[in-house]
Order: C-alpha cells, then sequence, then structure tokens
C-alpha cells in the first residue's frame, strides 16, 4: 500500500488563499491595510469562527445544524434581555446565553438521535422555533447589549483589549488569541479524545461505531450540544461586536458558518474534517463577506461569489475522491 | 481432530436451548439449540437463509429472541446489545466488514473502549497493543494505517484481532474465510487453533466443506431456520454433512444433457473484458437458449462481470458482440436497449423498489411503451402486469400491492416479470435463489427452463453447487477475476469446478 | 365560500390514491406483525374510499377546519370575505413553492432555495419592468425563466456532478440573494399597484378580478396539471421511484440522472410562477429576503405526507399543508402576534409529523 500525502491537503490550500485574499484586497485598497480595517475584520470574524467550529461536529457526523444563526440571536437576545429588563449581572446574563444554546443544541440532539429525525429537517424547526423564541421573549423589541464604555460593558475587552503603551493607547484584538486558543483545544478534542472519535465514527460508519458497542445515541445528542454550545459563545461575541441585537434576523449566518466548514475540507458527507480547516475556510467566506467592497465591489457579489466558492469546494472533493478510486 | 474430550459435559461454556424468532412473515428460527464447549471449534452449517447470522444475532443482543434461553458459563443471560455481549466475552467477527474507514487501524481495534490517559486518549499505547496483537497473531499490518486503504483481507484480519483483544471466552467466526487468500486462511486456522488451546469456546460459520473438515470438532446444521442435528466431525462424512443441510431431493437432479443444439446461434459474446481488479480478461460466449452457469467462489468476480457486461460499472476495456454485432454499452440504459436484462443478487437495494406497486415495478423499465402521449396508459400497464401475475403465478391480492409486502418468491418473480414485459432476450440471473424458500425456488428454475426453451439465452450466477449442475448447459468458472475454465454439463462433476475455482489460490 | 373550498380540497386529495401517507403506512406496519388486530386493520385500509383520500390526509383536512373553527370563534369577524381573499393570496405563491419542493423531496433531495430565488425572480422581473420599460408579459416569463434556470443549475449539480442537494441550495440560497441584491442595487423593487395601469397593471387580475379570486381558479388547474404530471406521466413515475430506490431504477436501464434533474426543474419553474402569484398579491419586494418561505415549504409538503427520505409525496396533502400553513399565519396575525409565533407553532407541527413518519417506517422495519 503505497502511501501518497501531499503537503498541499485542502487546509494548507484554504491558509494560503486566506493570506493571499487579505494581502489582494490589501493592495487594491488602501484602506484595507489600515490597523482599525483589521480590528473591525476581527471583531466580526469572531462569532462566525466560532460558529464555523461548533458547526464542524454535526457536519462531520454526516449531519447539519441549521438552527446556529438564528439561535445566536435568540440567545443574544435573551441574555441582553435580562440585562436590560432585570438588570441582571452582566457575567450572569452572558452564561444564560450559553445555557441556552447548549440548551437547544441538546434538544437538537434529541430530536436527531433519540427520535431519529433527519438532521436537516430538526434543525430547521429549531431554527424557525429559535428565531420566534428570540422575539417573544424581548417582545420584539431590539436588545441593546451594554457599551463598552458602561460598567457592566466589561464583556468587550475579552474580545478587544486596550493596550497602553508608550505611543498611547492602543486596542489589541485578544478575541484572535481565544479563537486560536478555542482552535487547538477543539482540534485536540477531535482527534485526541473520545468524543471526538466516535464523532468521527458516527459520520464514516454509524453502524460500524454502534456494533463495537459505543453508546452512539448519546455522543450524538453531544454533538449537537457542541454545537449548541459553540453558538451560545458566538452570541456573546455577536454582542460585542454590534451596538443592538434585532430580533427576527440571523436567518442565513448558519450558512456562512456551514460554508466554512465545507470549503475548509470537512467532509459534506461526513466522516473527515478538521477544525483548523474549519477555522480557515470561515475567514475565506469572511473576508470575501466584508472586504469586497474596499475593492469598490458591491457587497452583495459576495453572496453569489461564496455560492460558486461552495459547490466548487465540494466539487473538487468529489474529483479527488474520484480519482482515489 | 480428536484431541477434545467430547464427554466432558461439564466443559459446556455456552447453551442455546429452544430459541424462536420471527420476522414480519418469516419464521426465522424454529426453536433451535445449540451447544459449545471450551476448547472445541463448533461448525455452524446450513444453507443461505437456514437462520445461522439470525442464531448468532440473538446470542449477541443483536436481535431479541421470542422465546428460548441462552445459558452461559452456568447462568441464564439475555443480552440487549452486541456491548454487554462483548462485556461478558462473546465476541463476533462479522461477515459484513464493520470497520470505520475514517479511522487507523489501531483506533478501529480498540474502539468504544480507548486507553486513556486524563481525558486524552492514548494512541500510542493502542497502536503498541495492536502490535501486539498483530505480533501474537503473526500477520503483518501498520496500526497507523487507515483502514479504508487496506485490502478487504486485511481489514478481516484486523476484524480477527479486535475480537481476541476483547479478551473473549467465546468467538463466532461469521464465513471468516470467503475474502481471505489462502495463505491468510492458513494463518486464519493457525491462530483459532491457539484460540482453541487456550480453551476458549470457537462457533466457525462457513459454507467451505474442506474446511470445516480441517479446523472443526464438532458440526451443528441448519436448515430452514430449524435444528436438524449435531455431528462429531471426525465421526462424519461429507455426505453426511451434505444430506442434512438438504435433506431433501429437489436438488439432486442434476442436467446430464445440454438442451441446445451445437449449432445454436452465438447471441452474446463478451472478448477480453476488464474492470478493475475483479474483472480481468474474461472472455465467453452465449448461446440461443442456453443458460450459461457462472460459477465460484465467493467474491470470484463474477458478479462484478454481470454488472460490467450490463454498464453498470464502468469497464476498463473489453468488446461485447450482440448478435454478431459489436455494441457500446456504457450504462444499463445502453444495455437494456441492446436486450439485456439483470436479476441482480441484491433483490432489495438493486432489483425492485420496495415502497412501490408491482405494476409500477413491472413497467419500470418499459415505460415508454405504456404511453399514450404524454399520459402513462394504466389500464395497458395494468393488463400486462396482471398477464405476467397470471404466467408467472406470482402469489398477490392484485397488482397494486407493494412489493414490499411479498415474500423473496415473489419479489423475485415481479423483477423478472420487469424485464420479460421488456421481451429481453437476453438475461443476467445473478443468484437468482438467494433467500428465496424451496417451493419457491423450484418454481423459479421451472421458469427459467421454460424460458429458455422458449429462446431467451440466460446467463445464472449461482454459489450453490446444486443449482449450477442442475440448472447449467454450459459452466464458466471464474476465480478471482479471472476465467478459469469452462465445462460443459455432460462433463461437469462437483470436484471438476471446484478444482478449476480453486485453481489460482496459492 | 369555506364550503367551496372544502369541496375543492377534498376532490384534490380524493384521486390521489398512489401515494400513501405515513398514517397509511402505519396501519400497514401493525397489520403485517399482529395478524389478528391486521385484519380488522385490513378491512378499514380495503374501504374504498378511505384508501383513496388516505388516513393523514383525513387528519390534516379535518386539523385545518378545526382551526378554521376556532379561529374565527376567538377573533371576531374572521369568516369574512376578506380574510379568506387575504388566506388566498398567502396559499398562492407558498403553494407553488410547496408544489415545487414536493417533486425534489420525492427524489430524497432538498431545495431550500426556494424562497430566496423566488424572490430574486421577482425582483430581477420588477426591476426590468421598472427601469427598462419591458412589457409584462414578457417580465411574467423572464420570472418564470429565471426560476427555470436555477431549476436546471440545482439538478444539475445534483444529478450530474453529485453534489449533496442540501450544499446546492444552500449556494443557490447564496447566489439568488447576491443576484437580487446585486441586480436591483439593493433597493425594494414595486411592481404596479393599480389592476387598472393601463398595459401594465393587468397582471394582478392572475391574482383577484372584480372580488373573484382569479388566482384559486389557476392555482387549482395548476394542482390538477401537477397531480397528472406526478401521478400519469413518466417523469413522475420516475422520481417517486428513483426517491425511493435510485440504483433499482439506474439499472432497470433508466436515464436517473435526467429524471433526478427534471425534479428540480419542476421546481424551479414553480418557483418562478410563485414569484409572478407573490407580486401579483403584495406587488411589493425585498431584495435579501425570502428564506422563511423555504421553511412554510417544506412544511406544507412534510405535513402533507410527504417523505424526507424520498419515493412518497402527495400532491393533494401539500396543498391541504398550503392551506393549513396560510391559515395560521393568517390567524395569528389576526390574533396580533407576531409571524415569530407562527414558526414557533410551525416548527413544532413539524416535529410531530416528521416524528410520526419516522416512527411508522421505525416500526415496519
Amino acid at each position: 500500500m503505497t502511501k501518497k500525502k501531499s503537503i498541499f491537503t485542502q487546509e494548507v490550500i484554504v491558509g494560503i488563499i486566506v493570506i493571499a485574499l487579505y494581502f489582494i484586497f490589501r493592495g487594491i485598497s488602501a484602506d484595507f491595510g489600515k490597523y482599525t480595517t483589521f480590528l473591525t475584520l476581527t471583531d466580526i470574524s469572531y462569532y462566525y469562527v466560532l460558529m464555523a467550529i461548533g458547526v464542524a461536529f454535526p457536519l462531520i457526523t454526516g449531519g447539519v445544524d441549521l438552527s446556529i444563526g438564528t439561535g445566536l440571536i435568540c440567545y443574544a437576545l435573551a441574555g441582553g434581555y435580562l440585562i436590560r429588563a432585570f438588570s441582571w449581572p452582566t457575567g450572569l446574563a452572558i452564561l444564560v446565553s450559553i445555557l441556552f444554546g447548549v440548551a437547544i443544541g441538546l434538544a437538537n440532539g434529541v430530536l436527531v438521535s433519540i427520535m431519529g429525525l433527519p438532521p436537516f429537517l430538526a434543525t430547521l424547526c429549531t431554527c424557525m422555533i429559535t428565531r420566534g423564541l428570540g422575539s417573544v421573549v424581548t417582545g420584539s423589541f431590539a436588545v441593546p447589549w451594554p457599551t463598552a464604555k458602561q460598567d457592566n460593558g466589561w464583556f468587550h475587552a475579552i474580545f478587544k483589549m486596550t493596550i497602553v503603551t508608550a505611543d498611547g493607547k492602543m486596542k489589541f484584538p485578544l478575541g484572535l488569541v481565544w479563537i486560536i486558543l478555542l482552535m487547538l483545544v477543539m482540534q485536540f478534542v477531535l482527534a485526541h479524545t473520545r468524543f471526538g472519535r466516535y464523532t468521527i465514527a458516527i459520520g464514516s460508519n454509524k453502524e460500524a461505531a454502534i456494533l463495537s458497542g459505543i453508546n452512539v445515541k448519546f455522543y450524538h445528542v453531544m454533538v449537537y450540544a457542541v454545537s449548541g454550545l459553540f453558538a451560545g459563545l458566538a452570541s456573546i461575541a455577536y454582542a460585542a461586536y454590534v451596538p443592538t441585537v434585532q430580533p427576527g434576523t440571523g436567518a442565513g449566518m448558519e450558512l456562512d458558518a456551514i460554508g466554512g466548514a465545507i470549503v475548509g475540507g470537512v467532509s459534506a458527507s461526513g466522516g473527515y474534517g478538521t477544525i483548523y480547516g474549519t477555522v480557515l475556510g470561515a475567514y475565506v467566506i469572511m473576508l470575501l463577506k466584508q472586504g469586497l467592497p474596499y475593492i469598490g465591489l458591491n457587497a452583495n457579489m459576495q453572496q453569489i461569489i461564496t455560492g460558486f466558492v461552495l459547490i466548487g469546494a465540494v466539487v473538487i472533493d468529489i474529483i479527488k475522491r474520484r480519482a482515489i478510486r | 481432530m480428536g484431541d477434545v474430550n467430547l464427554n466432558k459435559a461439564d466443559d459446556v461454556i455456552l447453551t442455546m436451548k429452544g430459541i424462536d424468532k420471527s420476522f414480519p412473515g418469516v419464521h426465522a428460527l424454529d426453536h433451535v439449540d445449540l451447544e459449545l464447549r471450551r476448547g472445541e471449534v463448533h461448525a455452524l452449517m446450513g444453507e443461505n437463509g437456514a437462520g445461522k447470522s439470525t442464531l448468532m444475532k440473538v446470542l449477541t443482543g443483536i436481535y431479541t429472541k421470542d422465546s428460548g434461553s441462552i445459558w452461559y458459563e452456568g447462568r441464564e443471560v439475555e443480552f440487549h446489545n452486541t456491548h454487554e455481549a462483548q462485556e461478558a466475552g462473546i465476541v463476533i467477527v462479522h461477515q459484513e466488514l464493520n470497520m470505520v474507514g475514517d479511522l487507523t487501524v489501531a483506533q478501529n481495534i480498540f474502539i468504544g473502549r480507548e486507553f486513556k490517559k486524563g481525558i486524552m486518549i492514548d494512541d500510542k499505547k493502542m497502536i503498541r497493543e495492536s502490535r501486539k496483537l498483530f505480533d501474537e497473531l503473526k500477520i503483518d499490518i501498520d496500526p497507523k494505517a487507515k483502514m479504508s486503504d487496506l485490502t478487504v483481507g486485511k481489514q478481516q484480519m484486523c476484524e480477527i484481532a479486535k475480537a481476541i483483544s476483547h479478551k473473549a471466552k467465546v468467538i463466532i467466526f461469521d464465513e471468516p474465510s470467503a475474502a481471505l487468500t489462502e495463505k491468510e486462511i492458513e494463518d486464519l486456522f493457525s491462530i483459532i487453533r491457539d484460540l482453541r488451546a487456550q480453551n476458549l469456546g470457537i462457533i466457525y460459520i462457513s459454507h467451505r466443506m474442506d474446511e470445516i473438515k480441517v479446523i472443526t470438532d464438532r458440526v451443528t446444521v441448519m436448515r430452514d431456520g430449524a435444528y436438524v442435528g449435531t455431528l462429531i466431525t471426525d465421526q462424519c462424512t461429507k455426505e453426511d454433512i451434505i444430506n442434512m443441510m438438504v435433506g431433501r431431493v429437489i436438488y439432486e437432479d442434476p442436467k446430464t444433457k445440454s438442451a441446445v443444439p451445437a449449432d445454436a446461434p452465438v447471441v452474446l459474446k463478451v472478448e477480453h473484458l476488464n474492470a478493475g481488479k475483479m474483472v480481468q480478461d474474461v472472455s465467453f460466449e452465449l448461446h440461443k437458449g442456453e443458460i450459461l452457469g457462472f460459477s465460484g467462489l465467493m467474491g470470484a468476480g463474477r458478479t462484478e462481470t454481470a454488472r460490467a457486461l450490463f454498464g453498470a460499472d464502468p469497464k476498463q476495456s473489453g468488446d461485447i458482440y450482440i448478435n454478431g454485432e459489436k455494441v457500446e454499452i456504457n450504462s444499463p440504459e445502453d444495455a437494456v436497449k441492446h436486450g439485456i436484462g439483470y436479476l441482480s443478487e441484491d433483490r432489495k437495494r438493486f432489483g425492485i423498489v420496495v415502497q412501490k406497486s408491482i405494476t409500477e415495478n413491472s413497467t419500470l423499465a418499459t415505460l415508454d411503451q405504456y404511453m399514450s402521449g404524454m399520459f402513462i396508459n394504466k389500464a395497458e400497464e395494468r393488463k400486462i402486469t396482471e398477464r405476467y401475475i397470471d404466467e408467472l403465478s406470482t402469489k398477490t391480492p392484485g397488482p397494486d400491492q407493494l412489493v414490499v409486502n411479498l415474500s423473496g418468491g415473489n419479489q423475485q418473480k415481479v423483477v423478472i416479470a420487469k424485464w420479460l414485459v421488456r421481451n429481453c432476450d437476453i438475461l443476467i440471473f445473478d443468484e437468482p435463489t438467494r433467500g428465496i424458500d424451496v417451493g419457491a425456488k423450484n418454481e423459479i428454475y421451472k421458469l427459467m427452463n421454460r424460458l429458455a426453451a422458449e429462446g431467451k439465452s440466460i446467463i445464472m450466477i449461482s454459489s450453490e453447487m446444486t443449482e449450477i449442475l442442475r440448472m447449467s448447459d454450459r459452466i464458466v468458472i471464474m476465480c478471482e477475476g479471472r476465467k478459469t475454465g469452462e465445462i460443459r454439463i455432460e462433463e461437469a462433476t462437483q470436484e471438476a469446478i471446484m478444482d478449476k475455482a480453486t485453481r489460482d489460490i496459492k | 365560500m369555506n364550503g367551496n373550498v372544502g369541496a375543492l380540497l377534498c376532490c384534490f386529495s380524493g384521486v390521489d390514491g398512489t401515494s400513501r401517507g405515513f398514517f397509511e403506512r402505519k396501519q400497514s406496519a401493525k397489520s403485517n406483525l399482529d395478524p389478528v388486530g391486521g385484519k380488522k386493520l385490513e378491512k378499514i385500509k380495503q374501504n374504498p374510499i378511505i384508501k383513496k383520500l388516505g388516513f393523514n390526509r383525513i387528519i390534516l383536512f379535518l386539523i385545518l377546519l378545526l382551526m378554521y373553527a376556532v379561529f374565527s370563534s376567538v377573533v371576531k369577524g374572521f369568516a369574512s370575505m376578506d380574510r379568506i381573499l387575504s388566506i388566498l393570496n398567502y396559499v398562492y405563491f407558498l403553494g407553488f413553492l410547496a408544489l415545487g419542493v414536493t417533486f425534489v423531496i420525492a427524489t430524497g433531495g432538498i431545495d431550500f432555495s426556494i424562497g430566496p430565488v423566488m424572490f430574486c425572480c421577482a425582483l430581477m422581473a420588477g426591476y426590468t419592468l421598472n427601469n427598462y420599460g419591458m412589457p409584462v408579459i414578457l417580465c411574467i416569463l423572464m420570472s418564470i425563466l429565471i426560476g427555470f434556470l436555477f431549476g436546471m443549475f440545482n439538478g444539475y449539480l445534483v444529478a450530474f456532478v453529485g453534489v449533496p442537494p442540501f450544499i446546492v441550495s444552500m449556494a443557490s440560497m447564496n447566489i439568488a440573494k447576491g443576484l437580487g441584491s446585486v441586480f436591483t442595487k439593493t433597493q425594494s423593487v414595486s411592481w404596479p399597484q393599480a389592476a387598472d395601469e393601463a398595459g401594465k397593471g393587468w397582471y394582478r387580475n392572475l391574482v383577484k378580478y372584480n372580488g373573484i379570486p382569479t388566482g384559486l381558479i389557476l392555482f387549482a388547474i395548476a394542482v390538477v396539471i401537477l397531480f397528472i404530471v406526478m401521478n400519469n406521466t413518466q417523469a413522475g413515475r420516475y422520481i417517486l421511484c428513483l426517491g425511493s430506490n435510485k440504483e433499482a431504477v439506474r439499472l432497470s436501464g433508466v436515464n436517473v440522472k435526467k429524471w433526478q434533474m427534471s425534479a428540480y426543474v419542476i421546481c424551479g419553474l414553480l418557483v418562478g410562477i410563485a414569484a409572478v402569484f407573490f407580486v401579483g398579491a403584495y406587488t411589493t419586494v425585498q431584495p435579501g429576503l425570502g428564506d422563511t418561505y423555504n421553511n412554510e415549504a417544506i412544511a406544507s409538503c412534510v405535513m402533507g405526507g410527504t417523505s424526507m427520505v424520498g419515493g412518497l409525496a402527495s400532491i393533494g396533502g401539500t396543498v391541504i399543508g398550503v392551506f393549513v400553513i396560510s391559515l395560521l399565519q393568517e390567524g395569528i396575525m389576526a390574533l396580533r402576534m407576531t409571524k415569530e409565533v407562527q414558526m414557533i407553532i410551525t416548527g413544532l407541527i413539524v416535529i410531530i409529523f416528521v416524528y410520526a413518519d419516522v416512527s411508522a417506517r421505525r416500526r415496519k422495519n
């Protein structure tokens, strides 16, 4: 059995594309190269990347989680509402947002794993439900989280820290550090823990996993719980980025996250994927989304390009697999 | 193999008594008994569909039994899933491979019970342990290789290594040798002998009579879901076992003379067909009105040949002539256009659309002929379906019956009807009687003979020697993707066929 | 009026005897396991009327009537002609979307680009109408053509290239949204408002003419045609069969790729038509939206007994499902609740219906 392992895996190629895109945009637009633009870009990227990391797990099991986009809004609304209406401390509200995400994730897991609904349909339903819940909770009003300048707005510093240097004040995108850390942790979880291994096993050959005595139902539920957890985390990053959270939005964000994971080499039919690939893929989508206006293109062109990039990524995957056979 | 004390009844490790199991429409197990002792290799034999696999699935908790009892190490037990059975020390090496292709060998062997170091999986230890296992078994497999990169034989070995690593007391081998080469089988046997020496109980399911004689101590024979009897291998002959397995005479009716005239025209000629590893340079001719048997062991490449010929799988090279004219067949669509019909070995997956009615299945290949303008002429469709229900005596309340509600034999008739409606001249029957009960089998045979007499030409792939000898006018034998022989029925004997079917195995 | 609608619905579900819903399948599953109880159920199954209508569709229809009764008693003036016309406005475009996606789901695929594609059609055609002065009839054809092209695109990628339907529809959803926005420069588009506007407004008569719901007549005709397509043509037969067992159909010598693609093309055409009825009813379209209609259309199909696994589809069932959703949306609005409440309810209903389908299948195997 000869092994031909090219160093140009999809992950590496996507990494190169991310860097190339960044410098192409920089080269065309002077504005794009500014440090403030860089800060804005990183700010926006957090919630996309978090969602993508989470959704990679259901994707690797051969499923999908469509509820993360509307879910994110729902959790952010719930947390923000607790701060606004009941003056809850920010920390507690953040915890509630995250736990809310986990709860919806668990619900998805139960629907898919225990009740046997097709993942796509089950999470489409929770997508509708979370979208509705967010509005019902807040009475359809937009909810602003505390701003960075307010006392209870400390959570902004998680993502963007102000450093005092000799030249004066400077903002540092601390969130990038967290993202990299989380990426490493989740890659570790995927590659070196039972949970990760069984995630791959479910996606590759569920029957074999069951026959090996693995509690597949349990792990399958947990896969969706992880996706929910990361949607919860993403909701905090989102709250830190936008001034107010609008109910009824969020549909479509999950597609960017899923697209990122797929572009980053997660197999659309399950069984294979990496978290660093996912993160890089999410950055490709994010750069396209945010970068096009800088080079004088309509921002909506991004959607069209994203669509074709997505199909391109999957087609390449299909061709590669055919070549192996 | 007389080195086992067969009188020591207290050495019994496992007893299954009066196991009964029914599925909708099928009485799969009818009060079956089985007794296994420590340090014994116990063969479980029976034809396809005799209920061996079902019995083992009941034992390992995949199916729940309807009645009966299982005694293991002196206690009555009932396992609810394979995991419980494994914990207790009963492990099955499956016929179908149960491997996670995207994981490595070591990861597969220890799946579900990984070694841990804190929260982390200790992959290094798993690789070490796998190596140890492979060393013990004297097989050369890299534990770090990805499972889907291995050959089927190697995957099978991993499966065995996995079973052994479970500290099992009872190991069930479900046709382990089907995918192995001769060398690998020898390795397997030495492994089994080692295990027996360690006082394990081994259940060995196989169709290969020679292996049974070589490796097993006792044989339990099942037929049509029922227990027939248990013999001591040394004290019985091959014929004894076959008689118990068959237990009826209807198969003992070999054709002695070909019904095809010597000058019958060649309707199909295949030359140098190549398609992957399983079809290498296969050439043969099919005459009008002939039943051409394709014999060979499992994995000889017969089905693959048929599929390549039919255009279901891509072929690399080869010429196909129909009635002397060269034709291009690149898809089933082309094949059907040229009057070839294919009855797959796996009816449910490839033959019928189970959720649809008999009518819809019967006209699946011929819908164009039942159109009036843009619309399906349902009256005509029904008429032709009813005609073939009559002609093939398909048992059904009516043509609207969903195929899923029919028995195996009647489902097969629906598939046959599909090709007869199409008026195909060349029919490929791939294991036409697999999973079909005895009575229906006979009907299918009669039907095939009638079709041949009417001038249809039939290729029949069959793993049952009796079926081959009973039905064929001429027999093509394949082995490991190559055609190894061709025998006219007048000269055909089991020994001659088996000789050619195993010739290439070194 | 309501009576008429009911009778019409009855007729839709009544003629559709080939496909089976899950309640019926549940019965046959039981009859396999339990021969004594099975005989009784067999008798019920053999009842020709019930057999033709299908249990699930009868139940869904009863739910529809019950909902109407509840809304009428709770909301003052709900049983008015205005309300019914308003419900019907929703029924038309959602109906075409749902019927379209029924064909796709029947193949075992999925398309949730339909909502955004519908908006894309309406936006591009409307923009052309307003800015380039193209005749309305051509704009309508343009809308249908765009839908058709999206159908071709989706179908080709799924059937011939082998991209999973889910990914394809995700991509074309993005493309449709982007295209709609880019083409209209991210402005909303208003088709001519007044029906009497010379040469331009006539298209609104497709939906309503002098208070007569002409749209219902057109929709009914479309339903009958699609029913025939699904049950009496080669396309429908092969779509259903390949949804159930694609490989068996391929090995029967059928060009499955072609027929699989045709399901997406039919869907695309219907989405283009849905766009016409959408603007006919509401005239204004905004770019970047349309996702919610996917969910509602898919929900209608699933409720009507079309199985997500493929192979079983019911045009009649989908139509009743569309009426249920449309009634629900009108009722929720009349109760002064938000669209979001409707989504929660729809989501829950779909979960219940799919679970019933899944567990019926499981019992059978």
